[in-house]
């Protein structure tokens, strides 16, 4: 599991079938010293995480495969909400 | 989730079975700074996924890589390890400058 900030979403324009009405976010690991990587992420938003909020990001698919049945390619999919005011590192 | 630009795609002969038939697209990530430049750069190291959905040549894709990627092929076994979930129809990211490094902070 990792830490990530949300950067913004992404409207599919055709998806797998096993993902129908998901949110998917556009989202920056975090480092420990609150930098952000070099690539962006797109994750399955399961608890509709609000814009700039810090997630914990699970890359263990078993989740998405309960909720979306055994076909589904996700994979990186929000397990949690940081709560602001431990944030980690020193991510503002 | 990885996003990547399709940049061509690749017919295989000969192939093990299981790939047989797949449309394979070889695919460049793109780094954040280029995704919010919107200049149509990848700059990462490129890779080939399945694609399903039919994407393009030029159309960024949301691609899935590891173990899950040969799920949607379950119950039979395809050694597929990258697979393309979703075709982008449009992207917003905020505008929040990158934190850099630490190191960065140092030299100043």
């Amino acid at each position: 599991m990792f830490l990530a900030r949300i950067d913004g979403t992404v409207v599919p324009a055709a998806k797998h079938a096993t993902l129908e009405g998901c949110r998917f976010l556009v989202a920056q690991r975090l480092e420990a010293d609150g930098s952000t990587g070099a690539e962006p992420l797109v994750l399955v938003d399961l608890l509709g995480a609000a814009f700039g909020s810090t997630v914990l990001v699970s890359t263990d698919g078993d989740i998405a495969r309960e909720r979306y049945g055994n076909t589904t390619p996700a994979r990186m999919v929000v397990v949690g909400i940081v709560d602001p005011v431990q944030g980690s590192g020193r991510a503002a | 989730m990885r996003l990547g630009i399709v940049r061509g795609h690749v017919t295989l002969t000969p192939a093990v079975p299981q790939l047989l038939g797949l449309t394979l697209v070889v695919l460049e990530p793109v780094t954040m700074a280029n995704l919010r430049a919107k200049n149509g750069l990848g700059g990462g190291k490129s890779l080939v996924a399945v694609d399903a959905l039919g994407a393009a040549k030029g159309q960024m894709v949301a691609f899935t890589e590891g173990a899950e990627a040969a799920n949607p092929f379950w119950p039979n076994k395809v050694p597929v390890d990258a697979y393309c979930t979703l075709i982008v129809d449009s992207i917003t990211t905020g505008n929040s400058p990158p934190v850099e490094k630490q190191e960065s902070e140092v030299q100043q």
